[in-house]
């Protein structure tokens, strides 16, 4: 170390410890913990006392536990099916309100749409518990005007299923479709009167114009979400009950199940060890694949 | 995924000032009248959708004890009453989590903003040897999910004693890598002569921190600081996690016991819809009051975002 880098620092003496805080929390409350994860998924725990070293024991457990592979399952069925359903109604829903030329009607309409996202799970699912009860709950009465029903959705587990894929959908569209909104009104104004002096229709505009000009934000998003997709965890801790848990329970509940409720310490860590190592593998394939490191 | 939100927020009001109206007269051919009115159609659905699940929440919450038990409550409450309200706060006691809630988001609201800023002011000092190094630490902790390591930092907390103590709560992501990274953008907006010559003045860090970049990014720190406040009020896993004594939950938790008892499996249930339905209006009652001034605050934000370009 040069003697100018000691003088520099020490002229910045107040500056690392105006930082310290930080750097100790980060420590204490990340690193630490992420590498006493990935020893303890190579322990076993007693309820009194540490760990006793068990090799790879835990994740021999993990493999051979058919309720994994369930969960496992689940997770695959409702993060993909929002993933897969999700990914169109925020971009027409953004290509719609950029087509409203009444201002206040727009901020409304995007305001609206935006709200459910702004509340936690649990009053998003105890709201939606109530509407889909077989008695008396809204979905249920509006049904029955149509002489449907009454069906229940929430103890019938491809019901239920259905609904943790769609509710995500409902809740978060309003928040994707910002996102795509902002990106489509920095597209220059110019490509739009080009193709109106062409006698192009205002639809032709949208699905000539715009869409193809969204992929790049299309990438990003899906990117994001596909990051999400191995960590639900509220929605289902809050919307399951005893009759659908063996079809909704997702990874995450189950190692909050194992982890703290059981005291599974050792396999309940074996498991966030796989995955997060499977969010990291994604991440790289995803970035590769959409190439969204470089474009940033 | 909290974090992901805090990124692409800001940019809400770029919208309402879209560049894509152009003035000009354009001429409106019948097919362009049909799009427009399905457009029209189509969003007030959608509208629709959103809000009716709200309205019928409220209508139950304001109907007296037996009516809301009856089917048919729609957009209006039946026999209007506010017994639900009294009910859920008083004899259920969901004021002591509301005052829990409270006090966790307004203490870790101020505690994040205030670290998370100081780190960024530390960060973009141009000439602090280890500067790159502290950037790494920092940012690569947005590589790691909260959610992946909740089985250690279970117990780091109860290490630390911190196990059924608000404590618990408000050092639950109470320094965040993405709000030391928005506001580091935000600060490095500023002009940097600004400092230097307060420097040369011979003005302490902490003097040109507090004077010059506290209040000439006051939209940024607006913008993280209601971020945090809604995360926080919404804040769920950790609670569960650190917190057994039911007279430390906080509001989320306690609500959570309210609204999602199972539908399979209990009949005999003493607490009426009004009173449930009740309790989600008072937790969602915040948010909605602070939602128009966080509408504000993106505005400015985005302009000073804006400003570093």
């Amino acid at each position: 170390m040069t003697g100018r880098t000691l003088r520099q620092m020490r002229s910045h003496a107040w500056l690392y410890v105006m930082i310290l805080p930080v750097i100790v929390y980060f420590s204490v409350f990340v690193y630490y913990p992420l590498v006493q994860g990935v020893l303890s998924s190579f322990q076993e725990f007693r309820l009194l006392g540490g760990g006793e070293w068990v090799g790879t024991q835990n994740y021999v457990d993990v493999w051979e536990t058919s309720k994994f592979w369930q969960v496992v399952r689940n997770t695959l069925l409702i993060g993909g099916g929002t993933l897969i359903f999700g990914f169109l109604p925020p971009i027409i829903v953004a290509l719609a309100l950029n087509e409203v030329r009444l201002l206040v009607f727009k901020k409304l309409a995007q305001t609206t749409v935006y709200l459910p996202h702004l509340f936690s799970w649990v009053v998003i699912g105890g709201m939606w518990i109530y509407l889909l009860s077989p008695s008396g709950g809204l979905v249920n009465e509006l049904l029955a005007l149509l002489d449907v029903g009454p069906v229940r959705f929430l103890t019938n587990t491809n019901w239920a299923r259905t609904m943790m894929i769609g509710l995500p959908i409902w809740k978060d569209m309003g928040y994707a479709a910002i996102i795509y909104l902002a990106a489509i009104t920095s597209i220059s104004p110019t490509l739009y009167e080009a193709a109106r002096i062409d006698g192009a229709s205002r639809f032709q505009q949208v699905y000539q114009i715009t869409v193809p000009l969204l992929t790049g934000t299309m990438k990003v998003v899906f990117m994001l979400n596909i990051l999400g997709l191995l960590r639900i965890f509220d929605q289902i801790f809050v919307m399951r009950n005893p009759v659908i848990q063996r079809g909704i329970d997702v990874i995450m509940t189950y190692v909050y199940d194992m982890g703290i409720q059981r005291y599974e310490l050792g396999f309940a860590s074996a498991i966030s060890v796989l995955v997060l190592i499977a969010t990291l593998g994604m991440t790289a394939i995803v970035w590769k694949i959409t190439g969204f490191g470089r474009a940033d | 995924m909290q974090d992901v939100k805090k990124l692409q927020a800001p940019v809400t009001h770029e919208t309402t000032e879209s560049p894509s109206k152009a003035k000009g007269v354009v001429r409106h051919s019948m097919g362009d009248r049909l799009f427009s009115w399905g457009v029209i159609a189509f969003l007030v659905i959608l509208m629709l959708m959103m809000i009716v699940p709200f309205i019928n929440v409220l209508a139950v919450a304001f109907s007296a004890p037996l009516a809301s038990m009856e089917p048919g409550i729609i957009l209006w409450p039946r026999e209007f009453s506010v017994e639900g309200f009294k009910t859920v706060w008083i004899n259920l006691d969901l004021q002591r989590a509301f005052l829990n809630s409270v006090i966790v988001t307004s203490v870790g609201t101020v505690a994040h903003v205030t670290l998370c800023c100081i780190a960024a002011y530390v960060l973009i000092q141009k000439d602090l040897p280890g500067r790159s190094l502290m950037l790494l630490f920092i940012l690569a902790t947005m590589a790691i999910p909260g959610e992946l390591i909740m089985i250690p930092l279970y117990i780091v907390n109860r290490d630390l004693g911190l196990l059924n103590t608000l404590w618990a709560l408000i050092f639950s992501g109470m320094v965040s890598g993405f709000s030391i990274l928005l506001l580091r953008n935000f600060f490095a907006g500023v002009p940097y002569d600004l400092a230097e010559s307060a420097k040369i003045d011979g003005a302490s860090d902490f003097h040109i921190f507090r004077t010059i970049y506290l209040p000439l990014s006051q939209a940024g720190i607006a913008t993280i600081a209601l971020f945090e406040l809604v995360s926080r009020w919404n804040q769920f896993m950790p609670v569960i996690l650190y917190i057994n004594d039911s007279s430390k939950y906080t509001l989320q938790v306690a609500l959570n016991a309210l609204v999602t008892e199972n539908l399979g499996t209990s009949g005999m249930s003493m607490v009426t819809p009004n009173v449930r339905m009740a309790g989600i209006v008072i937790a969602i009652l915040p948010l909605v009051v602070i939602y128009p001034f966080m509408q504000r605050y993106f505005v400015q934000g985005i302009t000073l975002g804006s400003v570093k370009e």
